[in-house]
């Protein structure tokens, strides 16, 4: 830690690396936001920005039932209770009964009401409320050391099965007669978007998280031309918008997370008015 | 034959399905007189003489010193004993419920219970003591504020909770506490005159005990020599004030506020320049905040206890105090 925050003081020699709160929000942005960017682009493909809206709900039912088991980490239990919540959707979709934004419409709501009649039972939801919002100042060395292995996991996943996921998304019969089981095809990645959340929650925040899944992916899609180029449009836009919202966010005096949130949506809007301008040169 | 016959399978759907929407209203019936009568069995339970509902922690703890030993008197706590300052509390259904049947309800008054209005408009008889009534109250973000021209951001976003023009955190001073105190008895006494004498006697020894300990800890505070403090939660201002401490600086006025990354900034310079001898958290809130100041300017987090939270126990009060004595004796020596 030592020498990455000597490394931060020699490259970024401005005033606002000057505190190691700060050091460790940057690294901590570093390592989430290309995270956030790559696994938004997936979420975008398969339209499903509205389930790890719910996985980020139920973060609060997570918190609750930690808070009433009685530990000091919420994260074993916000994860357990993510990972349930997550298999739970994807087997109701599964099963054909009803819409997929309906089914995940109910768990959300569900999720969330869950967190707040349990979190407020004692009459002080307040004292939850940075979960709400979110608090990357807080991140501790420890902690960003488990953003890395979160990090190294996800990349590992993304090698091993971007091509399949891909397939599937796209067409799932041609993947199906290629012998991909989409089934767990998607149990994996409704885990990884489910540990993704539950890892990030508690800097990101409830309320904004999806909006750092799906800003980043949409912004690129604005405008990438490939799938290579989708990616690095994603997880570009997406660090860059997590390092410009943090340093704002330092000379403002704002909210962190929803700076970085706010810079995602700027690009998100440049890169469609780019997007439209060189649609329309093509078509000329 | 068949058709007679077809149409009696459908008559007999039809009746079946009737049948089960009928079996499901009388089970909803059943249910709800159950409830009701469960409800209603409660209520009939012995009550006490005369009830005191107080709205949050320290003031059960004033109510508990007051009605110490009297017959027939029941205090009880409406926010419960962890919930600690009301801010931002929801009122719930068995509050509402809890105050209905309640003859006095104790409150801090100076904007602690922001739902005040909403309880005398449901219940327009219940007979409130405000113990501010009379005190000497500081004007919120008087103390202490003059770094803190916000961006309005945390404001806006917490607008619908502030307390108003007055900082209610009253009774952590001892000297307003007495106040308080005195008021919450002269309204039960008023209130409940079967009792009066009771009341004052009761008052009486607990003003002492207060004040004997305000004595004490200003024999042992008044002579440490640094006295600029950093504190969260807006809670310390009467406090200071009676031990002539210096809150150079308020983090986190709301507490379910987080501090920008400039307000954490301009506090670590703040605590280095100003030469301030200690962060001061409470027990009630989360300190990340507070470990992230003293890390970075190499002064250590102390806890102060500004009483809301803590043991069923009417020395509460007594001992949060004691104990907050000697952190500052510790703290600033």
């Amino acid at each position: 830690m030592e020498f990455l925050y000597s490394v931060i003081d020699t490259l970024l020699p401005f005033e606002w690396t000057e505190f190691n709160f700060m050091k460790n929000a940057f690294v901590a942005v570093l390592l989430i936001t290309p995270l956030f960017g790559l696994v938004g682009t997936m979420i975008v493909n398969n339209r499903m920005s509205f389930f790890s809206d719910a996985l980020g709900h139920s973060a609060l039912t997570g918190i609750a039932i930690g808070v009433l088991m009685g530990v000091d980490n919420y994260l074993l239990s916000m994860l357990g209770f993510a990972l349930l919540f997550a298999v739970g959707i994807s087997a109701v979709i599964g099963s054909g009964v009803s819409s997929a934004d309906t089914i995940i419409g109910v768990f959300s709501s569900t999720g969330l009401a869950l967190g707040v009649v349990l979190l407020s039972a004692s009459g002080g939801f307040s004292k939850y409320s940075s979960y709400l919002i979110g608090d990357i100042l807080t991140v501790q060395p420890e902690e960003i050391a488990l953003l890395g292995c979160v990090l190294l996991a996800v990349l590992l996943v993304w090698g091993l099965f971007f091509n399949r996921f891909l397939l599937s998304s796209i067409n799932g019969d041609l993947a199906a007669s290629k012998n991909i089981r989409e089934g767990a095809l998607q149990k994996i990645f409704v885990i990884l978007v489910a540990v993704l959340v539950t890892v990030s929650i508690k800097w990101v925040g409830v309320l904004i998280i999806n909006s750092l899944l799906v800003l980043p992916a949409a912004s690129a899609r604005n405008v990438a031309r490939s799938m290579r180029s989708y990616h690095a449009w994603s997880v570009g836009v997406s660090m860059f918008s997590g390092v410009a919202g943090l340093i704002l966010s330092y000379y403002l005096g704002t909210a962190a997370g929803g700076t970085i949130v706010l810079v995602a949506a700027v690009v998100f809007a440049v890169t469609f008015l780019a997007g439209m301008v060189s649609g329309r040169r093509r078509a000329a | 034959m068949q058709i007679i016959c077809i149409y009696d399978v459908e008559s007999f759907k039809k009746g079946s399905e009737t049948m089960r929407v009928r079996r499901a209203a009388a089970l909803l019936l059943a249910l709800c007189l159950a409830l009701f009568s469960g409800c209603g069995r409660a209520r009939t339970q012995e009550e006490p003489a005369f009830r005191v509902v107080t709205s949050f922690y320290s003031m059960y703890i004033m109510a508990l010193n007051v009605t110490d030993g009297i017959e027939g008197v029941q205090v009880e706590n409406m926010a419960g004993q962890q919930t600690g300052c009301l801010h931002d509390y929801q009122l719930q259904t068995k509050d509402m419920k809890n105050l209905e049947q309640a003859d006095v309800f104790v409150v801090n008054g100076a904007g602690m219970e922001s739902f005040l209005d909403k309880v005398t408009s449901q219940l327009p008889e219940l007979s409130i003591v405000d113990t501010s009534e009379g005190l000497w109250l500081i004007e919120s973000g008087e103390d202490g504020s003059h770094v803190h021209e916000e961006d309005g951001h945390e404001h806006t976003e917490d607008d619908g909770h502030d307390h108003g023009e007055v900082n209610p955190h009253i009774w952590v001073s001892i000297s307003e506490c007495i106040g308080q105190v005195e008021n919450l008895s002269e309204g039960l006494q008023k209130a409940d005159p079967a009792h009066a004498e009771q009341y004052r006697a009761n008052t009486e020894a607990y003003v002492e005990k207060l004040s004997e300990l305000r004595d004490r800890m200003h024999e042992a505070i008044d002579p440490l020599p640094n006295r600029n403090i950093v504190t969260f939660h807006e809670a310390f201002p009467y406090f200071a004030e009676e031990f002539d401490l210096n809150v150079v600086k308020v983090v986190n006025r709301e507490p379910d506020s987080q501090p920008s990354a400039r307000e954490l900034a301009e506090t670590i310079r703040l605590v280095e320049d100003a030469g301030v001898a200690a962060v001061f958290a409470e027990p009630q809130y989360p300190e990340s905040a507070a470990d992230i100041i003293a890390s970075e300017s190499g002064i250590r987090v102390w806890t102060l206890d500004p009483v809301t939270t803590g043991p069923d126990d009417k020395d509460a009060y007594l001992n949060a105090m004691e104990q907050n004595m000697e952190t500052l004796v510790q703290a600033l020596s």
